[in-house]
């Protein structure tokens, strides 16, 4: 807690509703232009399993994309367990001269 | 001629468009230029009412764009202002039986015929809202210092700069007592959550219901404050853009208030 903060709690003065509009609003328009379409979700996910495949071999049916939402921020995380490392000349492995 | 067609919209219904729509044709008129405003709510006009033209009506919009009659012969001239004409929407036909190429060459004929044409938005996103900014030049944005006016401009701003028009905004119903005392979005707070240019601001005003309730137009009333503002939004479309947006807020600040008790001229306003 911020010294400003301590201070108007001492004091108990709430912030004013225009403040809390503000930042609300804030908030929600932010939170707005995140909102992702489902299919736009499968489509990346079928990219990114696309490319990772290109190095490692991974569950496929275990890999989870998610976006997660935090206050203030927002993250796109993708999780998969990998199985292993693909040597260079493997599969469809970038060849190296 | 080689007018612009400039389409007011707002995302929430009950914000004003109607309002801003008549009365900145109205001042745009007052200033000499040749002006159209168009009632695109096909199906629930109510641009003519505010406007005191209803009983004149003849041919509407739809009438013009399916060829019923010419575009000179659906708009109603305004007997009080010279060169304002009212070209009224609908009231029986669907929101479908105008296609976007549809509005494009109608906006082609207005670009020919006036300086401005302004095209009064229906609310919401859906087809009218399509077909209204489909070939508009520029774009108003009209919002009202409540969060949920501000969220739905900010989506309509968002569906304007897909169409590469970049909006100007204009806060409507500000009650400056309200913000001072901290429980009114300032148009400031509006401008900072949605980075829009401020076209203006118009303060909440008696005189708006008084002009509706009588159809007679606001900015001929000169003590009106909001036909005051509106007047000048009209200039800063027509040839001062410079023209600076007043702070309603001016005069009420705390400093300025102690200073004014105490008998002495405002010097450099504390804020």
């Amino acid at each position: 807690m911020t010294f400003h903060s301590l201070i108007k709690k001492l004091l108990n003065k709430p912030d004013s509703s225009r403040n809390v509009a503000k930042k609300r609003l804030q908030f929600a328009l932010v939170y707005d232009k995140l909102e992702v379409r489902d299919d736009m979700l499968e489509d990346l996910q079928q990219d990114l399993v696309e490319v990772i495949t290109r190095y490692f071999e991974i569950d496929r049916d275990a890999l989870s994309l998610d976006i997660q939402r935090m206050e203030g921020s927002s993250a796109l995380i993708l999780n998969t367990p990998i199985l292993a490392a693909k040597h260079q000349k493997e599969g469809g492995a970038r060849a190296h001269a | 001629m080689d007018g612009k067609i400039i389409v007011v919209t707002s995302g929430k219904g009950g914000v004003g468009k109607t309002t801003v729509t008549a009365s900145v044709g109205a001042a745009l008129a007052k200033q000499g230029k040749r002006v159209a405003v168009l009632d695109m709510d096909i199906g629930l006009r109510n641009l003519d009412v505010v406007m005191g033209l209803e009983n004149r009506i003849v041919f509407n919009v739809v009438d013009v764009i399916q060829g019923r009659c010419k575009l000179r012969q659906a708009a109603l001239k305004d007997r009080r202002i010279d060169n304002l004409y009212l070209i009224p929407a609908s009231q029986s036909d669907e929101k479908s039986v105008i296609k976007p190429q549809n509005m494009t060459w109608l906006c082609n004929k207005l670009r020919r015929e006036y300086d401005f044409a302004l095209l009064d938005c229906p609310a919401g996103i859906e087809q009218g809202f399509k077909n209204a900014i489909e070939a508009a030049d520029e774009a108003i944005v009209v919002c009202t210092p409540e969060v949920s006016s501000v969220r739905d401009a900010d989506r309509v701003i968002g569906l304007l700069y897909a169409r590469s028009i970049t909006p100007r905004l204009i806060v409507n119903r500000i009650v400056p007592q309200l913000v001072e005392k901290g429980d009114m979005l300032s148009h400031v707070d509006v401008v900072d959550v949605l980075s829009i240019d401020l076209l203006g601001l118009v303060e909440m005003d008696d005189a708006v219901v008084v002009s509706s309730n009588t159809g007679n137009p606001l900015v001929q009333q000169k003590d009106s404050r909001a036909g005051m503002a509106f007047n000048r939004i009209a200039m800063r479309l027509d040839g001062h853009p410079d023209l600076p947006v007043e702070d309603p807020m001016a005069g009420r600040s705390f400093w300025q208030k102690v200073g004014k008790k105490l008998g002495r001229k405002n010097r450099t306003a504390k804020r």
